[in-house]
């Protein structure tokens, strides 16, 4: 698995992991609790601000990866208008939005060791019911890493697509990306299991 | 070398995959320190790394490397052994190089410091102390050999797998690796469909649909393998599908 993208130096690349971890969970409580539009629309505006520190480019790429998202925004909306509830329906894609360009900014700035340490402390407690913590920390943070991977691989196939035909893929590449997402998964699952006990 | 004393063993180790038979009762003993498994495509090498290395479990038989079982036993067999994959995409399982190096120490037990100093060591010491922080992406495909090579080396294991090495190297990189192969005080188990790379071994398995055909010093074995596949050469082998 060549992952594409690399943790970014910032001046968020120094806070500790679970500190950043528990930003986000709060920032998620926080506008869980608010349903007004324009606040979580100001919201949304303060967290890409947010990634200012980190570099132009950054923040400038924020829409970029948000755009995966629009299949989402697409039914949650379409289902709110059909109800005659768009408010609502708007306030739910915006506090989405929130918290995957948190969890981006969060990814961009943590290293997978952190991560995966930050998550093995977090469950510790659970060890003493039984619970595979190391296992299970693994898993987690493998699964946050295989997120920018899978977007590289969508970009990949749209490219072959496009190299032997004129017309535009949409959504006929979601099965040749699901078979190679499972592909990866295998030999991701192997090359662990060649350097770690605990798969 | 006393650390050879045990080997790898396989004692009537099936491997099915798909339910096709894709190794079938091999009963082997290595101890040498340069061996060779020689085979052409689809002949089941792959998959013999793959069952020496615990990474998978054989059907029927049993498999022991330096006495342990490497498929229940992880944690003995992270120290006894290292695999090279013959694809190293497959095996970099991080953005940057000082974390890919770092992952396999902090899974033998080190902290997180203890690795983060052995892999700032191990790049000073080859000369690389500017890749730390490098992705590996923009690494070369040679470089990217070398990298799973450094993290391999960085676990310390006592014997390394290594599926078909050179392949896809321009001539340069296939002579530095070779040379760096060489010198390596592990035992080495080397697969490939390439006689060449063989030269040196002390023993070489020839390996056919999943059986061995041969096993003996390279003198010996590789002429007969460089015959026969001759003769399949001058026929149309390309049309059967491996499947
Ligand atoms: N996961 C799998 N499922 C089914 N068949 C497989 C699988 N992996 C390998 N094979 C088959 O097993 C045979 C040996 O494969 P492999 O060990 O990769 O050979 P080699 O490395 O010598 O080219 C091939 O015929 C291949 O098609
Ligand atoms: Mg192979």
């Amino acid at each position: 698995m060549l992952t594409p993208t690399s943790p970014v130096e910032s001046p968020y690349s120094r806070w500790p992991a679970g500190v950043k971890l528990a930003l986000v969970a709060g920032l998620g409580m926080v506008i869980g609790a608010l349903s007004h539009v324009a606040l979580l629309a100001m919201a949304l505006a303060l967290v890409w601000l947010t990634f200012l520190p980190v570099g132009r480019a950054e923040a400038a790429r924020l829409p970029l990866r948000l755009r995966p998202l629009w299949p989402f925004i697409l039914v949650i909306g379409g289902w709110h208008i059909l109800r005659g509830t768009p408010d609502v329906g708007l306030a739910v894609i915006l506090r989405m939005l929130i918290m995957v360009a948190a969890a981006t900014l969060l990814l961009l700035t943590t290293r997978f060791d952190a991560l995966l340490a930050t998550f093995s402390t977090l469950f510790r407690p659970f060890e003493r019911l039984g619970l595979p913590v190391e296992r299970i920390a693994l898993a987690l943070a493998m699964a946050v890493r295989f997120i920018p991977v899978l977007s590289q691989r969508a970009a990949d196939l749209a490219l072959a697509w496009r190299a032997r035909s004129a017309r535009n893929p949409r959504h006929r590449l979601l099965t040749p990306l699901a078979l190679s997402a499972l592909d990866e998964a295998e030999r991701s699952a192997e090359a662990l299991r060649a350097r770690s006990a605990s798969v | 070398m006393s650390e050879f004393s045990h080997g790898i063993e396989l004692q009537f180790a099936s491997v099915t995959l798909g339910g096709k038979p894709v190794l079938e009762d091999l009963t082997l003993r290595l101890t040498e320190a340069r061996i060779g498994v020689l085979g052409r495509n689809g002949s089941g090498k792959t998959t013999l790394l793959r069952l020496m290395a615990g990474l998978i479990a054989p059907d029927r038989g049993q498999v022991r490397v330096d006495g342990v079982d490497p498929f229940r036993n992880r944690k003995a067999t992270l120290a006894a052994l290292g695999i090279l994959f013959q694809n190293p995409d497959h095996q970099i399982l991080f953005p940057t190089v000082e974390e890919e190096l770092a992952f396999g120490l902090v899974q033998q037990g080190l902290t997180p410091e203890e690795a983060a100093g052995r892999v700032a060591a191990l790049l000073v010491a080859e000369g690389r102390a500017h890749w730390a922080k490098v992705p590996v992406s923009t690494l070369s495909q040679g470089q990217r050999h070398y990298l799973c090579l450094m993290t391999v080396l960085l676990m310390q294991p006592r014997t390394i797998l290594l599926d078909e090495p050179l392949a896809g190297l321009d001539l340069p990189t296939q002579a530095r690796l070779a040379r760096r192969f060489a010198a390596l005080p592990q035992r080495l188990v080397t697969i490939t469909h390439d006689p060449a790379v063989l030269a040196g071994a002390d023993r070489v398995l020839w390996l056919e649909a999943g059986r061995i055909v041969a096993d003996g010093p390279p003198g010996e074995v590789v002429p007969a393998f460089t015959a026969e596949m001759d003769l399949i050469g001058a026929q149309d082998a390309d049309a059967d599908l491996a499947g």
